[in-house]
């Protein structure tokens, strides 16, 4: 048996579930604790503090409203990451295909869906990812305050997207051999999968869910804590 | 942004705020800083999710007045920020204690201290990048952060520590005695004899008054105009015995607020609101100034500083802005012929929601009123914030940098007046029309009122100020 394979598919996948739920409900309770004394309301401010912090997680419009440019790559980068996100559940499990098909759909018309959407979707996620690792270097005003945690987590998630888009449009790709690995490690006797760039994509999206509760990527959940505290009246 | 203004920073070299370290505070050891660093871990929530949560996409570059005015990294709010951030995520966070500089964190240089003053001295606190932030990251937490490790190592800027002390020993920023009050107050009240023709009184230490008004001392000693006003509306409603001033608490006037020492400003506010239970008043009635009406209304009030009040605080734009709604004053618009606009002091505005009540007064009492653009939550700051303002000491960089913003957007409405009910505005926004030879008046909101409201059937007639 080779190791490296084994590690990637029958190991780490324990790890990365592990370490990211310890890390996320530990930072989540942290913040939930740290005491908060005075008001930092910022108006105009409506009276739903929750309508509004969720509107800001899902639209952004404080960022509409300073920096449209970036609003437009970050908005399409982020909604279309969610969708992608949803849409690999297909890899996982057969379930969605069949509730597809009881909904009259054919096994033809799903993957012809998935090919279309699903690929559009990885071009776009690509294209966008580039826009914003490129405004990170060009602008003057984002490049003085970059470091290497902010390319780090760009390049990543680069590097994952465009493994993903391989498997798309050259590289082989075996959906049963993926959903028989996801079954296999809910039963605890792993299947290892065969396809190299499969296994490759697996790690670095590894990677980046133990790196989320450690790094900025985290932003995505403090985002409710920061606007619900400049929203809350 | 043109060419042009982005290199008006670069011709002037920007002055550095004179800081004379401070004999009686310990020695200021690394050690000693990185602890107030790590103290962020245990809160306020505010500061630690800051600490955690920046994306780095640098909208709030392009919403500071100061980044505006020149476009380099020691003005950029993140890069501020992370003066401090750097350092605590070496010694708070898991990442930055394994991996340092790969995870953007840094160790604190001996000595780095004395830099500190002039970064966060430069920052306005105007809280305008937390409104277009998409995080809602408001770096004012921050820059109070750092202003409070200088403090404590006895090295906030001389000025600042100037109006601090002169505000603890005598209850006022200007120094001024309850005698030099009184007669203050006494030629405003002949002033207004003079422009009615007829007693209007500004009551002191009236125990059993409803109404304690506590203004920013500018308002009696420099731009007395604006309490003027308020003794009119008083005089008119009927109420000029159910208000009162205190001769010894006359200055909302809270520095502690900018030098980031919390001990300091609960020690600048508790002579207020012990002043206002001695006079057994129900309503703190505060005057134009956006950072006291803030400190009392969205700090020591909802942070139970005190204990339960017993009374109530509004701000007197409020209580005039209500009462022009009920038609109870009568004013010569001719008297405010002149176009008017207004500027949101940001801690009116942003912070305090106290947008519509002074456009209501001055649209009342003046013929000619102009939007500034943007405005109220949005509106950019004078430049002069968080006690910037008072330092003469950097005024070529309030003037070229951090005011340049907001000298564009007040050229632009045509205006011959600039109303703003802040002292700390009043005075940059001064300063800037005379480095930039502007023909513009700058004021309160009461002032113009005071010009033009109807007491005896006719408006004052006044004499020109200048």
């Amino acid at each position: 048996m080779n190791l490296v394979p084994y590690f990637i598919g029958g190991v780490l996948p324990y790890i990365t579930v592990l370490i990211f739920v310890i890390g996320m409900v530990y930072r989540f309770y942290i913040w939930i604790k740290t005491p908060q004394p005075g008001k930092m309301t910022l108006f105009p401010a409506t009276d739903s503090t929750l309508g509004s912090t969720i509107k800001e997680t899902l639209f952004f419009p404080s960022l509409y409203k300073g920096d449209r440019v970036l609003w437009f790559f970050a908005w399409i980068f982020h909604v279309t990451l969610a969708l992608v996100f949803l849409g690999h559940m297909r890899v996982f499990s057969g379930f969605i295909d069949r509730m597809l098909i009881d909904m009259g759909m054919t096994p033809d018309g799903i993957d012809t869906m998935s090919s279309t959407v699903g690929g559009a979707a990885g071009i776009i996620l690509l294209a966008t990812g580039i826009m914003l690792l490129v405004r990170r270097m060009v602008l003057q005003r984002v490049r003085e305050i970059s470091g290497v945690p902010d390319f780090f987590a760009l390049l990543l998630l680069i590097a994952i997207i465009a493994t993903g888009d391989l498997m798309r449009v050259g590289a082989h790709f075996d959906l049963e051999q993926t959903r028989v690995w996801t079954l296999s490690l809910l039963k605890f006797s792993p299947v290892i999968p065969e396809n190299g760039m499969f296994l490759l994509h697996a790690l670095l999206a590894m990677l980046l869910v133990v790196y989320i509760p450690f790094s900025k990527i985290l932003h995505f959940g403090g985002i409710f804590f920061t606007q619900a505290l400049v929203k809350r009246r | 942004m043109s060419q042009e203004t982005a290199q008006v920073g670069h011709d002037h070299p920007v002055e550095k705020p004179k800081v004379v370290a401070d004999q009686s505070k310990p020695v200021v050891t690394p050690e000693k800083i990185i602890q107030a660093i790590k103290a962020i871990d245990q809160g306020p929530k505010v500061l630690k999710l800051y600490m955690e949560n920046c994306a780095k996409c640098g909208t709030c570059a392009t919403q500071c007045p100061v980044y505006y005015g020149e476009q380099s990294k020691k003005y950029n709010p993140a890069a501020r920020s992370d003066l401090i951030r750097s350092i605590f995520k070496r010694h708070c966070t898991t990442t930055g204690k394994l991996l340092g500089g790969l995870a953007g964190a840094r160790e604190y240089r001996d000595g780095e201290i004395e830099e500190w003053a002039e970064h966060f001295y430069t920052c306005t606190g105007c809280r305008r990048c937390a409104t277009y932030c998409p995080m809602g990251i408001d770096n004012s937490v921050i820059t109070r952060k750092g202003r409070a490790i200088l403090d404590a190592c006895g090295l906030t800027p001389d000025t600042m520590k100037k109006v601090v002390r002169i505000s603890l020993e005598t209850g006022n920023t200007d120094g001024a005695s309850p005698q030099a009050f009184k007669a203050a107050i006494q030629f405003l009240e002949e002033e207004m004899k003079d422009e009615h023709g007829i007693d209007i009184e500004i009551p002191l230490d009236r125990k059993g008054a409803e109404y304690f008004y506590v203004p920013p001392s500018g308002d009696v000693l420099v731009n007395p105009e604006a309490t003027t006003g308020i003794a009119k509306v008083f005089y008119v409603l009927g109420l000029q015995d159910k208000w009162t001033m205190s001769s010894q608490y006359f200055d909302g006037a809270n520095y502690g607020l900018f030098t980031g020492n919390d001990a300091d400003m609960k020690a600048d506010n508790k002579p207020y609101i012990e002043e206002a239970k001695r006079l057994g008043c129900k309503t703190l009635f505060m005057g134009e100034c956006g950072h006291a009406y803030r400190i009392m209304k969205m700090i020591m009030e909802p942070s139970k500083w005190w204990g339960e009040l017993p009374f109530r605080i509004i701000n007197c734009m409020e209580f005039t802005a209500q009462h022009i709604k009920e038609g109870r004053f009568k004013f010569d618009l001719s008297k405010n012929a002149q176009p008017v606009t207004y500027h949101d002091p940001c801690n009116f505005g942003r912070s305090c929601n106290i947008v519509e009540e002074p456009r209501i007064i001055l649209k009342a009492s003046c013929s000619d009123f102009r939007e500034m653009y943007p405005n109220r939550g949005e509106n950019w700051c004078c430049g002069g914030g968080a006690g910037l303002s008072a330092m003469d000491d950097i005024i070529k960089f309030r003037m070229e940098v951090s005011g340049q913003k907001k000298m564009a957007q007040i050229r632009a409405t045509g205006a011959k007046y600039v109303a703003a009910a802040c002292s700390n505005c009043k005075r940059q926004l001064s300063q800037l029309m005379e480095f930039h030879k502007e023909d513009i008046a700058v004021g309160g909101v009461h002032d113009m009122l005071s010009r033009a409201i109807m007491i005896n059937g006719k408006a004052a007639e006044r004499v020109e100020y200048d």
